[in-house]
């Protein structure tokens, strides 16, 4: 027998033994992998609008990997490639600087204010920061924000005064269900939330 | 042998025919079923295969103005992921819509997208491929209006109705099967 011949017997034995073990490790992953990828639950995103005055209701369910994906594509004034222009061009904030403030502050009220216009009230409590703001006049609308505070590590405010909607969507994936937003005026009602 | 050599012919010429027949039957046929009072019912049945070859004889010039915009081009990676990810999602209705005169829901069920619309005038129901859209866009250039998309999706619709549109004028079903 010559030594090729040897090499190549010895290397289909080794092949031949290592079958089954590869076999078995393709399974054991496969059962593992299964179940892990199965029990991954979708994250689904929902929008109701009710309309009192025409009497309009949409409501609209779709997974959060859907609603960041399609964001990219979205580009009008105001909103563009995933990011949301909060327009406040004589604005000059340091946002890094007052979101980790935020973030690490006690509990309490930050804010307080009662205008003519609107009363604004900024809250943190238990984790959670929840906005509140009453209009007097116009829509009379009453908006009602809740966000989580491990939400604002994703809350990314560029210099040009834009929210990164995207990357904050992103991190929403990772927060458990509950309203996010409620907005009630004379006109329309909007609840967002995420389940 | 003249006997033999008549008798082969008659032979040939049915093989062919039932081989025909046999082509058209396996093929997929969409049918345009149209009522209208005034024209009364009309069945419109064409092999899918008939379209796409009409459509292949379709001058090149005539679509060379008809260019998809850069803007839209751009998005080709955006929609198809977004397409991808309609894929994936599990089964839901997506979207609903309810005022005092129309009604509109759109579901996902397996790899389809179905639209329904019911209003005062027109009761729409819509069956999309969601898989059949994907391949279709993934394949086309984006870059020239191209008939060859439809049939791209038509061909993996599943058999069924594809659209029904029944209104106060008339009837309109397409169907592929």
């Amino acid at each position: 027998m010559s030594h090729t011949t040897t090499i190549r017997s010895a290397v289909r034995a080794v092949a031949l033994r290592q079958i089954p073990a590869a076999l078995a490790v393709i399974v054991l992953v496969a059962g593992l992998a299964g179940p892990a990828a199965a029990e991954e639950p979708t994250r689904w995103l929902n929008v109701n609008v009710t309309e009192p005055g025409t009497e309009t209701n949409v409501e609209v369910h779709l997974p959060l990997s859907l609603v960041i994906s399609v964001l990219d594509g979205i580009n009008v004034e105001g909103f563009e490639a995933g990011k949301i222009d909060l327009e406040l061009e004589d604005a000059d904030i340091d946002w890094p600087v007052v979101i980790a403030a935020v973030a690490e502050a006690p509990d309490g009220e930050f804010v307080r204010a009662k205008t003519q216009d609107a009363d604004v009230s900024i809250v943190k409590r238990e984790d959670m920061i929840y906005v509140d703001v009453t209009e007097h006049e116009g829509d009379e609308a009453v908006v009602k924000v809740t966000l989580p505070v491990t939400l604002l590590s994703s809350l990314n405010i560029d210099n040009e005064n834009k929210v990164d909607v995207k990357a904050l969507l992103a991190s929403i994936d990772t927060l458990p269900d509950g309203e996010l937003v409620r907005v009630s005026s004379n006109d329309a009602n909007v609840r967002i939330w995420v389940e | 042998m003249s006997q033999r050599g008549i008798s082969t012919i008659p032979a040939i010429l049915l093989a062919a025919v039932a081989g025909l027949f046999t082509a058209l039957l396996l093929m997929d046929w969409v049918v345009v079923d149209i009522t209208t009072a005034d024209t009364g019912h009309l069945v419109v049945p064409c092999p899918l295969m008939v379209p796409r070859v009409a459509a292949a004889f379709i001058p090149d010039d005539a679509f060379e103005d008809a260019v998809v915009p850069a803007e839209l081009r751009e998005q080709r990676e955006a929609v198809l992921t977004a397409v991808q990810a309609l894929l994936d999602a599990p089964d839901a209705t997506l979207v609903r819509v309810n005022d005092p005169e129309t009604r509109v829901e759109i579901t996902k069920r397996g790899h389809l997208l179905e639209i329904a619309v019911d209003s005062d005038d027109a009761v729409v129901r819509c069956t999309v491929p969601i898989d059949g859209v994907y391949e279709a866009l993934e394949e086309w250039d984006w870059e020239h209006v191209d008939p060859e998309l439809v049939f791209d999706i038509l061909d993996r619709a599943p058999g069924g109705t594809l659209v029904s549109v029944k209104a106060d004028d008339a009837d309109v079903d397409i169907r592929v099967w």
